[in-house]
């Protein structure tokens, strides 16, 4: 995606937004074929938890309503299951397209994607799987919880403790140290690498 | 006609001899009608055909053959010039009814008394053929379909008289930019080539091409219409394709949607005139065109206007975006749609036109300022939204059938029927409606057209086509498209339904087809569509008629004038063969050489009606031979089984029965009778348009004649059964048996 800012519509149906996404966002060139049948909201197994349903959201950008797109729980909620995907008639990648709308509304500085509990828990997701190239159920528990403050972090940890033990019990959760890939070292090497090539291309 | 010599042929194949006793049934042939029949194991086998055919050689001329569905092995079983009746054995007999069952056989013979009683009344129709005939192919309309249905009918080896009202040829498309897409893969808009048909036609030897002129009188039949132009000539054509297309609705009617406001709110057609010249500008300050929207179902889709879809306009509109877009990228195309109607492979422009950044607003457009700005209540935002900044508005107008001319004015005295004299709308209120009756709904008006009648046709119904209730000329355009109301005069193009281009010039071929069908037919004396090949025809026997007019009123066809005497007149080659006009008849002088009214109550009186101490009821099923009969053989083929009490008598269709039929079955001693027949109303099924709806009439009137009777109204009971009812009948049979049963028995029975 590109670095550049997205441009701000002036006006409803002022085109530039929608011309962006178009063009930046990974997918967003068949994003233009959406005939608006409404197979991914139909098909989402979280549909009813999201602001707007995928299909609508894609109207929205094209009727240039970015600041609502941007802040809406969508790109959040998304649970990644390729459903829409799956079945979307025209071929449209939705999946791809929040993730990368989720992106852009960090970059952007949208309060709702640095701030909401979808954002703060895919932060400390994200921080367990390039760290330790797995997801630490534990410490990505701890983390999201401790990213709403120090008291507030005990106060969760605490409400949930019961579950935890139960979950430790069954073995579902370990106690000890974090889960691991066996060279951290390599992993951090690729992701270093990969963000050098999505630089690069950015630049071009 | 030689002396009368039938020959009775038994088969007793496909399981007919071990489920039925044969030798009972040759009793019947031989002591109740004293003619010796032949059986065999398999008669549609070489050595069966083959003893029919000697007998033939020896003298047979009418052959009675008691096997299978009349509808199956009439390859096999045709002895032509010499008659063929049939009695079903199979599908209606031992494969819907329990073999070896008395009453099974009972229902085999009583179909074999049928047969062997009609057989005195059939005789082989002699077809009715007078002077000369033409071959001419006249094709009114000078556009994309008729320059299209002149070259395919001058292709077919037919002369062929193009009349076009205007100085030139190629109509709407002349003006025209681009195509819509015709050819794989449909993606792209293609280059208009209506110069080159124009140029095809002219250099086409078999084609006249009369412009400048109109159709000011038709007169005569398929085979022999004399069509006068309003110059005087007079031209002998064999049949009439219309091809007289569309017009733009008018624009000065949707103010609601700004046009006139501004100039810059122009109609799809004006637009399409505009990108011909080039690329468009402003029409009120010549500006460039930078952001244009194109507002769908202007006018179309709404009661108040066209209450229908035009098919093409959303395409168009496609078009024309993709067009602006070709020679300015960053154009910005709106459009404003309820609902994206791109049928078929126009699919295929719709997602070029998005890839190309064409966007969509789903909504109604709420108001179109004199500024342009287009306020739309957007569905699929939720907010009403205005667009503004808009250079140009574009109204998608749709179709209007050119049903009439209305560069000309009504004719003195029309008749205002234009819709034809059965009003397809009204509902059809029976006494005893057997299933659920039709939907009550409110009757239209009925609208006078405005303009002149493209025929003007000599008819006792009146000069215009009858149309569909949207204006459309045609009688049935899912079941029977080209037909018209009126025989051997076709219809294709926009003037039937909305269309684009490219399925014009496939609907030209079609109707083509059928008029080049029935100019052959009628120099044959053969009919039309649905009875092709039908030799017989209508006779009238003038001396007992009493010019009650029923007749030429309930043709559907318009076949029957009346000459100045007020006696009716049968235009042969205009006749269909329903026998509506038969059924009509209140005196029954209506007959066709094999087929009429007595021969229909010959076999109803022949059944052996059992007293009602036997505990067996007898019911009479006349069924329409188009969809009642077959669907009751597919009832057949399945095995489904139905009442072995109820006698199935076919009929052409449900308008040829009369109602001396239901009152002799009656006064017989069925205890019921049912009439089953196509779906009749506005979305009608009937073969002859209007049969089943002219029996429902004579029927809904039969109520007070049962009373007279002292029997109950509900011994008599119309269905509609449909090709698709083969589940369905036996238990609508089974009901009305159970109904009947109810009742009791007719108090007429022995008398």
């Amino acid at each position: 995606m590109s670095q550049a800012a997205s441009p701000t519509p002036k006006q409803k149906y002022d085109l530039n937004f929608a011309r962006w996404v178009y063009e930046n966002v990974d997918g967003g060139d068949r994003m233009a074929l959406c005939m608006q049948c409404g197979t991914c909201s139909g098909s989402c197994p979280i549909g009813t938890q999201m602001d707007y349903g995928p299909r609508k959201l894609f109207m929205m950008i094209r009727a240039g309503l970015k600041e609502k797109v941007l802040t809406s729980n969508t790109l959040w909620n998304c649970v990644s299951c390729y459903n829409c995907v799956v079945r979307c008639p025209r071929k449209v990648p939705v999946t791809y397209i929040l993730h990368d709308l989720a992106t852009l509304a960090v970059r952007e500085g949208y309060a709702e994607a640095t701030h909401s509990d979808n954002a703060l828990f895919a932060k400390a997701f994200w921080w367990s799987a390039t760290k330790y190239g797995r997801t630490d159920e534990r410490l990505v528990t701890a983390k999201y919880y401790f990213a709403f403050g120090m008291s507030e972090g005990y106060k969760r940890g605490m409400a949930n403790m019961k579950i935890a033990l139960g979950m430790v019990r069954t073995k579902r959760m370990h106690i000890g140290m974090p889960h691991k890939v066996k060279e951290t070292s390599e992993l951090h090497k690729i992701l270093a690498k990969a963000a050098e090539i999505e630089a690069r291309n950015n630049n071009k | 006609m030689s002396e009368r010599n039938t020959g009775v042929y038994l088969c007793s194949g496909c399981g007919i001899g071990e489920a039925l006793n044969m030798d009972a049934l040759e009793k019947v042939s031989k002591s109740e009608y004293k003619l010796e029949p032949k059986s065999h194991a398999c008669l549609c086998s070489d050595e069966g055909v083959g003893m029919i055919r000697s007998d033939i050689e020896g003298g047979v001329n009418q052959v009675i053959v008691a096997a299978c569905s009349a509808r199956v092995m009439t390859d096999r079983f045709a002895f032509e010039p010499n008659t063929l009746i049939r009695a079903d054995l199979r599908e209606k007999v031992i494969w819907s009814h329990p073999a070896g069952d008395e009453d099974t056989q009972m229902l085999a013979e009583d179909y074999l008394r049928m047969a062997l009683a009609s057989a005195p009344k059939i005789n082989p129709p002699t077809p009715w053929i007078e002077g000369e005939y033409s071959q001419r192919i006249c094709v009114l309309g000078g556009g994309v379909t008729g320059l299209n249905a002149a070259l395919e009918a001058a292709a077919v080896g037919h002369d062929v008289l193009l009349i076009e009202r205007s100085d030139r040829l190629g109509g709407w498309a002349v003006d025209a930019s681009k195509r819509l897409p015709h050819r794989p893969p449909y993606a792209q808009p293609e280059e208009n080539n209506i110069a080159d048909l124009v140029a095809k036609v002219q250099g086409e030897g078999k084609i006249t091409v009369r412009m400048g002129v109109t159709v000011t009188r038709t007169a005569g039949m398929p085979g022999k219409f004399a069509v006068t132009l309003s110059d005087g000539a007079v031209e002998d054509v064999g049949a009439i394709v219309i091809a007289t297309g569309w017009r733009p609705y008018e624009a000065e009617k949707l103010g609601h949607l700004g046009y006139g406001a501004s100039p810059d709110v122009v109609t799809n057609v004006q637009f399409e005139a505009m990108l011909k010249e080039g690329r468009p500008t402003r029409k009120s300050d010549g500006k460039a065109l930078k952001s244009v929207a194109f507002v769908q179902c202007a006018g179309s889709r709404d009661p108040a206007h066209l209450p229908y879809c035009s098919n093409t306009c959303c395409a168009t509109s496609l078009k024309q975006a993709l067009e602006l877009i070709e020679t300015d990228p960053t154009t910005n195309c709106f459009v404003i749609y309820e609902e994206m109607r791109t049928p078929g492979t126009a699919e295929e422009l719709y997602r070029t036109a998005q890839s190309a950044g064409v966007i969509f607003i789903k909504g109604k457009v709420k108001a179109v300022g004199s500024d342009l700005t287009v306020t739309v209540a957007d569905e699929l935002v939720q907010e009403e939204i205005p667009l503004q900044g808009l250079d140009m508005v574009v109204l998608a107008t749709g179709m209007v059938p050119n049903s009439t001319n209305t560069m000309l004015p009504s004719e003195a005295g029309e008749n205002p029927q234009l819709h034809g004299d059965v009003d397809p709308e009204a509902p059809i209120k029976v006494a005893g409606y057997a299933g659920e009756a039709p939907p009550a709904h409110e009757r239209r008006e009925q609208v006078v057209y405005e303009g002149a009648s493209l025929l003007n046709l000599q008819y006792r119904q009146g000069p215009h086509l009858p149309v569909l209730h949207d204006g459309f000329a045609d009688s049935h355009y899912i079941c029977f498209p080209y037909e018209t109301r009126r025989s051997g005069i076709y219809t294709c193009g926009p003037v039937r339904r909305p269309m684009d281009w490219a399925e014009a010039e496939e609907d030209a071929q079609g109707a083509v087809m059928k008029a080049v069908q029935a100019v052959r037919s009628a120099a044959a004396g053969a009919a039309l569509h649905p009875r092709v090949g039908d030799l017989s025809y209508p006779k009238i026997g003038l001396n007992q008629c009493t010019k009650c007019r029923r007749c030429t009123v309930e043709c559907p066809f318009g076949a029957i004038d009346e000459t100045e005497e007020g006696f009716p007149s049968v235009n042969s080659t205009r006749c269909r063969r329903c026998g509506t006009c038969m059924g009509a008849c209140p005196v029954r002088t209506i007959s066709f050489d094999n087929y009429s009214v007595e021969s229909l109550v010959t076999q109803i009186k022949s059944v052996n009606i059992p007293d009602e101490f036997s505990g067996k009821p007898r019911l009479l099923l006349i069924a329409c031979e188009n969809d009642a009969v077959p669907a009751l053989d597919m009832a057949g083929i399945k095995h489904n089984n139905w009442s072995a009490f109820v006698r199935v008598l076919p009929v052409r269709c449900l308008g040829s029965v009369s109602l001396l039929c239901v009152s002799e079955a009656l006064l017989g001693g069925y205890d019921g009778v049912m009439l089953m027949g196509c779906k009749a109303g506005d979305d009608y099924q009937c073969h002859f348009v209007k049969g089943s709806a002219m029996a429902a009439e004579r029927l809904g009137k039969i109520g007070e004649t049962l009373k007279s009777m002292m029997l109950e109204p509900e011994r008599v009971v119309q269905v509609e059964a449909s090709i698709a009812d083969a589940d369905r009948l036996p238990k609508v049979i089974d009901g009305f048996v159970e109904q009947i049963m109810a009742i009791g028995f007719n108090p007429m029975k022995g008398f």
